[in-house]
């Protein structure tokens, strides 16, 4: 898991996203792989076709082990997408989504 | 059909390299347009400084220092579009073709083109690297520089370069020091050194920041472990164990963050995609593609900063000025009196930085047999899953080079198109069949090199 530290600056707003369903604030500076590191953590982020779990390895939008479904969009690089107020957001964890 | 936009300007990367191009053409009174991933300007190192959500006492001066830059490029006019893919370029009449998805689909044409598009960092095999808890130290970096966020738990450094103790310094004055930091990089460095104190001199100031560095965590207790030979990440779902070999033994650590950093290497779709010409360049350990004195690698084409080779981002700020400078002469038509001392300026403080950081080079050499004494098991291409055993055994049935071995074993055809895998493949082919890098190359590249959705595809915008 990663949390906001103590000493961050006072100025981000906080937007309102949906992960999973669930109502969730973030700052909304981050992208949406930041943002699902920030509430859930690494664990859980992605199931890959070969059946093994991954996450997020660079946030830059080079490894590709980002790929999550974004308001009905599968396989979006979420590293590279900012949110957005009303997100909605899910973790791709059944597997194949190519 | 969708008729192209024109632009006499186009920039790709809105890091230092790309905003000094920009800002430079603007003084002069042209107007580039500048295509960007991310979402606000500033690049690798200067990521969300026009924004930041960490303090200055956190990020240390090198961030700051963007200041200025970030300033000056948003108050210039510039056609700058943020959040913007350029996923294919090709070239067309004098000047080049571009496919660009900012929300939706667009066609540009430039008459000229600087690619600023960058670094990535090194794919870097090691067993257990594609669990989840293992991240990039630049990755976490940009958790840092996005949203302040720091990881939960006290995470384990390891690899090799600046930016691993950057971030390990980094995480020291925000409060969350790191666990351990392992560094991987060549035992026989120091003696290298030895052998070049002309260099070190050259390089004194990167040497005392890494001695300051290293002596704060040391102070603040934390494990800085040099001549570290071996990594592995074990878990099930995630990482729940770190393995390394230290002065001939393997040890075991409880950790669930694995934060590991392998140097940064030239971003090379875009380029590789034009078939650029290509070399291995041994001190950086990366193929870079050719450019002139100038930066030029066609007549209308150049490439300034770190995607041209790993120079660092003050490196790459004069690179995009310098860019700057031949695109006005190209505009032109014939040499400029008034900027030749301004190009002679720039180039000498060019040379001079690039003698510098070849100590760096020296110091954070990684080792060139590493891939070899990696178990079977370990995975080389993460998209298709592919092992260092399968690939060794397409090169033993006779695949001659990385394209063949793409087709043997998948190896480099999933989304990320060989940027994690790419160097490796080289590597392991060049061993295997004792023949250079050069002689080995590299996949062909073919566009989308970004992803791209149907949906975007299919809602082209009106010009
Ligand atoms: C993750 C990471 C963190 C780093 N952190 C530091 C640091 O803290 N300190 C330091 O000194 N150095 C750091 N570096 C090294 C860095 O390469 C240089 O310092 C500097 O940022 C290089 O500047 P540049 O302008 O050449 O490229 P970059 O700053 O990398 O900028 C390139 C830009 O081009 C964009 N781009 C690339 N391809 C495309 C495309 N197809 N379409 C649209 N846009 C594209 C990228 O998104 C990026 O914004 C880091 C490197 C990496 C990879
Ligand atoms: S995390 Fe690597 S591409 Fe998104």
């Amino acid at each position: 898991m990663f949390r906001r530290s103590p000493h961050a600056c006072q100025t981000a707003s906080q937007v309102q996203i949906r992960v999973d369903g669930i109502a969730v604030s973030v700052p909304d500076t981050l992208s949406v792989a930041a943002a699902v590191l920030q509430v859930h953590g690494w664990q859980g982020y992605r199931r890959h076709h070969d059946g093994s779990p991954r996450a997020p390895l660079c946030l830059m939008g080079s490894c590709h082990d980002c790929l999550i479904t974004v308001d009905g969009q599968p396989n979006r690089q979420g590293c590279l997408v900012p949110v957005a107020e009303g997100m909605q957001v899910e973790r791709q964890g059944g597997g194949r989504h190519d | 059909m969708i008729e192209s936009r024109h632009a006499d300007i186009a920039i790709i990367g809105a890091g230092p390299a790309g905003m000094a191009a920009a800002v430079r053409l603007a003084e002069a009174g042209v107007h580039p347009v500048l295509f960007d991933l991310n979402a606000t300007p500033g690049g690798q190192i200067y990521r969300q400084l026009g924004n930041p959500q960490v303090g200055a006492g956190v990020m240390g001066e090198e961030y700051q220092h963007g200041r200025s830059l970030v300033e000056a490029f948003a108050r210039a006019d510039i056609d700058y579009r943020p959040l913007s893919r350029v996923w294919w370029i090709g070239r067309k009449g004098t000047g080049y073709d571009l496919g660009v998805v900012q929300h939706r689909a667009q066609s540009w044409h430039a008459e000229r083109l600087i690619l600023a598009s960058g670094a990535m960092e090194r794919g870097w095999p090691f067993p257990g690297w594609q669990l989840p808890g293992v991240m990039t130290a630049g990755a976490a970096q940009i958790l840092l520089k996005q949203g302040a966020l720091l990881p939960g738990v006290s995470p384990v450094l390891a690899g090799s370069g600046p930016l691993l103790y950057l971030l390990a310094w980094q995480y020291l004055q925000a409060g969350q020091p790191p666990a351990l930091v392992l560094d991987l990089a060549s035992a026989s460095r120091y003696r290298a050194l030895l052998r070049q104190p002309r260099r070190a001199w050259h390089g004194r100031n990167y040497l005392l920041k890494g001695v300051r560095m290293i002596a704060a965590l040391r102070r603040a207790g934390v494990p800085v472990l040099l001549g570290v030979d071996g990594i592995q990440a074990e878990g099930r779902e995630a990482v729940e164990r770190v393995r390394y070999r230290h002065r001939g033994h393997w040890k075991t650590l409880p950790a669930a963050l694995l934060l590991t950093h392998f140097g940064v290497v030239p971003e090379p779709q875009l380029a590789r995609s034009l078939a650029i010409p290509h070399r291995w360049e041994t001190g950086q350990q990366a193929f870079l593609p050719e450019r002139s004195e100038v930066l030029a690698v066609e007549e209308r084409l150049w490439v300034a900063g770190d995607g041209g080779g790993i120079g660092g981002a003050i490196n790459a700020e004069r690179e995009g000025r310098l860019a700057a400078l031949e695109v006005l002469q190209s505009l032109a038509g014939k040499a400029q009196d008034g900027l030749a001392r301004e190009r002679a300026a720039l180039q000498r403080a060019r040379r001079r930085d690039l003698e510098a950081r070849r100590l760096l080079e020296t110091l954070f050499r990684l080792p060139g047999d590493w891939l070899e004494v990696q178990p079977e098991d370990t995975l080389v291409c993460r998209c298709e899953s592919v092992s260092r055993g399968e690939v060794e055994r397409a090169i033993t049935q006779g695949a001659a080079g990385p394209n063949q071995l793409k087709a043997f074993t998948r190896c480099g055809m999933g989304p990320c198109q060989g940027r994690q895998c790419g160097e490796s493949v080289a590597r392991l082919l060049a061993h295997r069949t004792a023949q250079s890098m050069d002689a080995i190359g590299y996949y062909h590249i073919r566009p989308p090199v970004h992803s791209v959705t149907l949906g975007e595809l299919a809602a082209q915008q009106e010009t």
